[in-house]
């Protein structure tokens, strides 16, 4: 087991240096000064791309879309929480996780939940026309490890002996996170920024309704 | 040889080395920003009904998600480790033939980087500055269709995108004023030419001397009725630069430069921009970026200038002279990439008994479909038409009699729609609403103005 933690770990480190990697070199692309004055506030752009920009009703795309979105969310709350499962098992600190305690019960909650969502997000692109044709396997492979990854992470929850295909679900995950779309994990903050400070310099953003 | 075909053919010409160029010009067009837009992408789908394209043919190649996908494909298979490891599983391919005919057909036929995708996409890719950055590196190898290329070429050539002469272009304006005397009763109602020092550079989109001379007409009214210190330019009055939509910063630098040589020739304070959206944006907020320069004056939309001359009490409309139901629509290039989105509100609201916004507006508003450069390429005219339904639906459920339009592109575009979609309104761009509502004070001396009005 000891060997799979850190196994975990190792994967882990690689996983944030690859992404590190990445990001440093998209940013050596460079940077344009920018010469036309602003009409808005970059700053106040990156703070509504952030926060209400982020909102279900804020696009139009989340507005029509209310069970894609709630997939969406419930899905990524579920691979935070099963991060967080993942952290506290490396630690040593896996009572925290105890579904006996309200907490826990909250993590397992989130847990079910993530993974409903991510099993829901899958259906959805192969069931979809238009989804179906934009995917490619990445697609797949990238829903499959990191839904199985949430999945695990509530088996585990209950019984410790989910733990090693948990561990060994971890390192694939990880191992994969910066060669297929995982890598928006990094990219998503990035990209929200530079749009934020975009639209926001020219006074589109905050957008008004 | 038609233009398809002349097109055809230039891709059917691409050596190797034409390939390897334009990836070196991909690759120079790609700043820090784009390089992170063409990783971000998890394809969700959600962009789909965003776009006017794919609202009206449904087809997956419309879909924003998609055209984004053939560029980061081409970004993946040669700018990543992962892309070239895995081509297969990330969907990467290699810049070839195919994939450049592919580039064409949905960067310039299924896009008019209108940048609604942009706002509703669910992880923040700026999908239409992808797609412009991919446009470019087109155009720079010369796989641009030759109609819109024509118009970049006439305004470098002419310095006007309709190539009018200057006489003509003097004979216009003296027309123009004659008949605005007359209209509005005051012989000293002027459209200055080349006046030194004018705190105002009143800039035109060419399509108003030559069709629609009504429009400069309006604007003049305007400017008189404000009692303007305001000037056109004999030489450099274009406002228009279609380098915008062939997105090369060569193109758009050199257009640009002549409304700036105007400025300093004339030594005015600000530049105003008529009403046409991609004229504002190009030079509002690209024009100093393509010329690495921050201008020295203050760069304005015409709808700016008109809610400031309002808010000073320079104007006064009567509302009760328009009594049509009316609505506004929203130029991409004004609102969505300008950030102009109260003022010609606020402008409406004062001249129009009867004014209703359409669903959805301002920043959310849809692309009527001739932006972008769609209008001057003819092979698309038929996509264009088609997306254009999703405007004219919005339209037709205001019960608006009369569109009002700050955009000649724009209001091109909806006449036609105007006629496919036989919506039965009138089209007016903000000036021309706020002339039919000006009410009219005895005639004054433009002096007279300039020592009564506070600035």
């Amino acid at each position: 087991m000891e060997a799979l933690r850190i196994g975990v770990v190792v994967c882990g480190l690689g996983a944030a240096v690859a992404l590190a990697v990445q990001a440093v070199r998209a940013r050596a692309y460079g940077r344009r000064p920018l010469y036309a004055p602003a009409s808005g506030s970059a700053a106040r752009g990156v703070l509504y791309a952030f926060g209400p920009g982020m909102s279900p009703t804020a696009k139009e795309s989340t507005r029509t879309h209310p069970w894609a979105y709630a997939l969406g969310v419930a899905y990524h709350l579920g691979v935070f929480a099963a991060l967080g499962c993942l952290l506290l098992l490396l630690v040593g600190a896996e009572r925290a996780c105890d579904p006996a305690t309200i907490p826990g019960r909250a993590l397992g909650v989130l847990l079910f939940a993530g993974a409903l969502g991510g099993l829901g997000l899958f259906v959805r692109r192969y069931a979809t026309a238009h989804l179906r044709g934009l995917s490619v396997p990445d697609d797949a492979l990238a829903n499959l490890l990191t839904t199985g990854f949430v999945a695990l992470a509530a088996a585990r929850q209950r019984t410790p002996a989910a733990e090693p295909a948990l561990l060994a679900a971890a390192m694939l995950l990880l191992c994969y996170v910066p060669l297929g779309k995982i890598r928006h994990c990094v990219f998503f903050f990035v990209s929200r920024r530079h749009l934020g400070r975009h639209f926001g310099r020219r006074g589109t953003f905050p957008l008004r309704h | 040889m038609s233009e398809t075909d002349a097109l055809e053919a230039r891709l059917a010409a691409l050596t190797d080395e034409d390939l390897s160029r334009g990836l070196d010009l991909f690759r120079a067009k790609l700043g820090g920003a784009e390089a992170a837009y063409l990783q971000t992408c998890v394809r969700c789908g959600l962009c789909a009904d965003a776009c006017h394209y794919h609202r009206t043919d449904h087809e997956l190649a419309s879909i924003p998600a998609h055209k984004l996908a053939q560029v980061a494909a081409v970004f993946r298979a040669h700018f990543t480790a992962a892309g070239r490891l895995a081509p297969g599983l990330t969907g990467a391919r290699r810049f070839d033939r195919d994939m450049a005919r592919a580039w064409v057909e949905a960067l310039f036929g299924r896009c008019s980087l209108c940048g609604r995708c942009s706002l509703n996409c669910t992880t923040g890719i700026h999908i239409a500055a992808v797609l412009k950055a991919a446009r470019g590196t087109l155009t720079e190898m010369g796989l641009i269709p030759a109609d819109l290329l024509q118009v970049v070429t006439t305004s470098l050539e002419t310095g006007n995108n309709m190539g009018i002469s200057r006489d003509d272009w003097i004979e216009t304006v003296q027309w123009i004023e004659e008949e605005m005397q007359q209209d509005v009763g005051d012989p000293a109602a002027r459209i200055p030419v080349d006046k030194q020092g004018a705190r105002v550079l009143f800039t035109v989109n060419p399509r108003e001397p030559k069709f629609f001379p009504l429009c400069l007409q309006a604007s003049a009214t305007v400017l008189n009725a404000a009692g303007e210190d305001w000037t056109v330019a004999g030489e450099g009055w274009d406002l228009t630069n279609y380098g915008l939509f062939s997105a090369s910063p060569a193109h758009g630098g050199a257009i640009a430069a002549n409304l700036m040589a105007s400025m300093d020739r004339l030594g005015c304070g600000t530049l105003v921009i008529g009403e046409c959206g991609h004229g504002f944006a190009a030079a509002r907020w690209e024009a100093a970026e393509w010329l690495q320069k921050r201008p020295g004056f203050r760069i304005v939309s015409f709808l700016e200038l008109m809610e400031e001359y309002f808010q000073q009490g320079r104007l006064r409309v009567d509302p009760a002279k328009i009594t049509e139901r009316a609505t506004l629509h929203d130029p991409c290039n004004t609102v969505r990439h300008g950030g102009i989105v109260e003022p010609q509100r606020a402008i409406l609201r004062r001249c129009l008994a009867d004014f209703v916004e359409m669903t959805p507006n301002r920043a959310e508003n849809f692309c009527c479909g001739g932006g972008g450069g769609q209008l001057s390429m003819s092979r698309y005219r038929q996509k264009r038409l088609q997306s254009g339904g999703v405007k004219a639906e919005q339209i037709r459920r205001t019960g608006a009699r009369l569109v009002v339009a700050p955009c000649h592109n724009c209001i091109d575009q909806l006449m036609e729609l105007n006629r496919e979609y036989k919506l039965g309104v009138v089209i007016k761009t903000v000036a021309e609403v706020v002339a039919d509502a000006l009410v009219r004070t005895p005639a004054q001396t433009l002096e007279e103005h300039h020592g009564t009005v506070a600035r």
